[in-house]
């Protein structure tokens, strides 16, 4: 195992990844976290927190360009952390992964992950746009959605195992976690605001969101496999070099 | 020599050290991007940083995009 190549790979991959996600986020996402936040100042100006003075047209641009700068940025940061779990996972499971080729057996872990730690908790607790959260309740929905994640994720590598241990039967494990995660997602509670914000809005962000966040995955697998393919990392070191 | 490789290297043969350095990265980077308000910052410049919240505000659309909990 060439272990700062394993590491190279993963982060350049990771990173990579979330670098797209973040510039797709610029296109696809951006438009409707404007809108939202335009129907916040809307309600800012309506309440008379704010004036809608060209002043404050200026500070509101500038703040807005700050953080549309930070998709970019945070989408390395996000990719280069989520990249590194499925380095981990890859790595610890290569062996057992379908597929003939490093990129097949990325992609088959990529979508499992997509599923297990993305989707599925995406399902149950979706993305909003500004506006829809209520500050108060934030770290309630922090701990539920993490939690969630955290159940689906170790609950799929526990059916995992199971499925090794069955060999003729792995489908039990499938059923298994499926069973699971649905008792997970109808015992556990849903998001607790109440949404004001039109639904449209709300519905497209998701929709934009989800897309991006699934090219990320996709983007992962496709790089790490190709990476790993071309470097091999796995391939041991002849003795004489140790 | 041959015992100080076993406490080193897992069973499929990767190194520990590995697996330890990536989960701090991903620890640390779903903080920073999915949950921090200014803590990291407040470590450095003390209680200012919870109102500038820095961090949040640069990490804050891709929290939102990526389907973090936020405002
Ligand atoms: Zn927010």
């Amino acid at each position: 195992m060439k272990t700062f190549l394993f590491i190279f790979i993963v982060i350049s991959s990771g990173a990579a990844a979330g670098i797209i996600h973040g510039s797709a986020n610029l296109v696809f996402v951006e438009p409707s976290l404007d809108q939202a936040i335009g129907i916040e100042n809307q309600h800012l100006f309506a309440s008379g927190e704010e004036k809608d003075t060209p002043e404050f047209r200026a500070q509101y641009d500038d703040y807005r360009i700050w953080q549309k700068s930070g998709q970019v940025f945070a989408g390395g940061i996000l990719g280069i952390s989520m990249g590194s779990l499925f380095g981990i996972v890859f790595v610890l499971s290569r062996n057992s992964l379908p597929g003939k080729t490093d990129i097949k057996k990325a992609l088959v872990l990529a979508g499992v992950m997509w599923l297990t730690i993305y989707f599925i908790p995406f399902l149950k607790y979706p993305a909003n746009p500004p506006t829809v959260g209520d500050p108060e309740t934030v770290v309630l929905r922090g701990i539920l959605y993490l939690t969630f994640i955290a159940l689906s994720g170790f609950g799929a590598v526990g059916f995992y195992k199971l499925s090794q241990k069955l060999k003729t039967k792995k489908f039990i494990a499938f059923i298994g976690y499926a069973a699971f995660i649905g008792i997970i997602f109808v015992v556990m509670p849903g998001n607790p605001d109440k949404i004001n914000t039109p639904m449209d809005l709300v519905d497209h962000f998701r929709t934009m969101s989800a897309f991006t966040v699934s090219l990320y995955w996709l983007s992962l697998g496709i790089i790490f496999g190709s990476l790993w393919n071309y470097y091999k990392p796995h391939r041991e070191i002849p003795p004489s070099f140790n | 020599m041959s015992q100080s490789r076993q406490i080193n290297v897992s069973k499929n043969g990767v190194p520990v050290i590995a697996i330890v350095a990536l989960a701090i990265l991903f620890a640390a980077g779903l903080f920073v991007v999915g949950f921090d308000q200014g803590h990291i910052f407040s470590l450095v410049y003390g209680e200012d940083a919870f109102q500038d919240m820095y961090i949040h505000e640069l990490t804050h659309d891709m929290r939102h995009a990526a389907g973090f909990p936020c405002h």
